[in-house]
Order: structure tokens, then sequence, then C-alpha cells
């Protein structure tokens, strides 16, 4: 029984994280440059948002760890992707597009590592932020 | 109606990515490479994918589908983030420089095999 739950929690989350990543690269391959936009834009939101649901959102609304899971290992993991990544990589290398492959190899590798560690930061601000509120309200 | 497809791809892929991350928990080892080795397959997987299948059905299943929700960016730089917080800053550059050249590597070598 744990493990159907945990099954559909992961796959109901995924169902969304993908749908909305595919929408999202509909949404900026209209802008149409050749630049991966779509990727770049889903893989910096979810490096962002991750630590935040682990260690804060989580703690903040009470959330089951059935709904964390679905969260962070099916909406967020399957809304991000690193697959896509290497692929626009060799992508921007074989047509030659030089300038947009440094720029989205630095925007993805710093940017995402960057995003990551403020995503951390803000969750400790939050938290702390509320902690103290609570304790001047009590 | 493309969208379906590749939310339901996504989901298969997140599930054998969850199913994979919890089976290595068992092996204790203070290295999230359960992590880097579905992402190195996973873009191998998607190089050989989009080299073989013409079939656009299957292939936006199997490849904005199963390999995007197989692979994950946010997992990784979480655990990117946890080295570094635990100061274990040789284990966060090792981790993040093969993750990106194995992965690269993978899609390469999956699209000439």
């Amino acid at each position: 029984m744990q493990r159907l739950i945990s099954f559909l929690a992961v796959f109901v989350g995924a169902l969304f994280g993908g749908g909305f990543r595919y929408l999202i690269g509909l949404v900026f391959q209209s802008y149409g440059s050749g630049f991966p936009l779509g990727t770049l834009f889903v893989n910096l939101t979810g490096a962002l948002l991750l630590p935040l649901l682990i260690h804060y959102l989580h703690d903040r609304f009470n959330l089951s760890a059935e709904i964390v899971l679905s969260l962070s290992s099916g909406l967020l993991g399957a809304y991000t992707t690193f697959s896509t990544f290497t692929a626009d990589t060799q992508r921007l290398f074989a047509s030659n597009q030089f300038s947009f492959l440094a720029l989205y190899l630095l925007a993805t590798m710093i940017g995402g590592f960057l995003l990551a560690l403020l995503g951390n930061y803000l969750a400790a601000y939050l938290a702390r932020r509320e902690y103290f509120q609570r304790k001047k309200e009590n | 109606m493309n969208v379906v497809i590749v939310a339901l791809g996504a989901s298969f892929g997140a599930f054998f990515r969850n199913e994979l991350t919890q089976a290595s928990r068992k092996v204790k080892i203070d290295f999230p490479w359960m992590t880097l080795l579905i992402n190195i397959a996973g873009s191998f997987i998607l190089g050989s994918v989009t080299a073989k299948i013409k079939d656009n059905v299957l292939l936006l299943f199997l490849s904005t589908g199963f390999c995007g929700g197989f692979t994950t960016f946010g997992t990784f730089n979480f655990e990117l983030s946890q080295l570094w917080f635990q100061k274990q800053y040789l284990r966060c550059f090792v981790y993040f420089a093969s993750s990106y050249s194995l992965g690269i590597l993978g899609f390469i070598l999956g699209r000439i095999i």
C-alpha cells in the first residue's frame, strides 16, 4: 500500500511537472532565436524552488511526506531536466552557435548552482523570520 | 494532445528515477552517485532516441517525456548545494564536473552508437 501511494505521488507530480516543462518550452519557442530559453527557464526556476520546498515549505505548511515526495521527486524532478540540456549543448555546438553555447553553458552551470544556494539561504531566512514573528506574538 | 504524451512519458521517467534513487540509499556512500548515473544514462538514451526514432509521437514520448522526466536538474543542484553547505568542496566539485562532462559525452555517444 505504501509503495502504491508513493508510486502515485511521484507519477501524478511528474505528470504536471513534465506537462509544465513542455508548455513553457512552447511559449519560449515562439520567440524562436535558437537559444534554448525554455530549458534554461525551467531548470533555473526548478533549482531555486527545490531547496525552498524541502527546507521551508515542508515545515511551513506541515506537508506530509507523500506530498513532499510528489512535489520534489515528482513535480520538480520532471519539471527540470538534465538530458535536454545535454541535447541543447550538442545542437548549439553542431550548428556553430558558439556565443549562444557559451552563454547557455555559463547560465546553466553557474546559474543553477547559485540559485540552489540562494534557495537554501532564502529558506533559512524565511524560517527564521517566521520563528521570531511567532515568538513576538506569544 | 502532445502535452499529454509528454506528461505521461515524464511520469514513467520520474517513477524509474525515484525507484532507483530509493534503492540506492541502501548503499551507504556519501555521494549522490545514483543521480549522477541517472543523468548520464538519461542523456545517453536521449542521444540514441533522437538519432534513431523517426516516429514523432514515440519520439516525443521518449525524449521530452521519458528522458526529460527521468533526468533531473533540480535534484542535481540541490545535492550540489547540500555538499557545499557540508563543506564537502571536493565532492561538490567532482559531482559538478563529472555530471556535466559525462552527461554531454553520454548524449554524444548515444547519438553515435
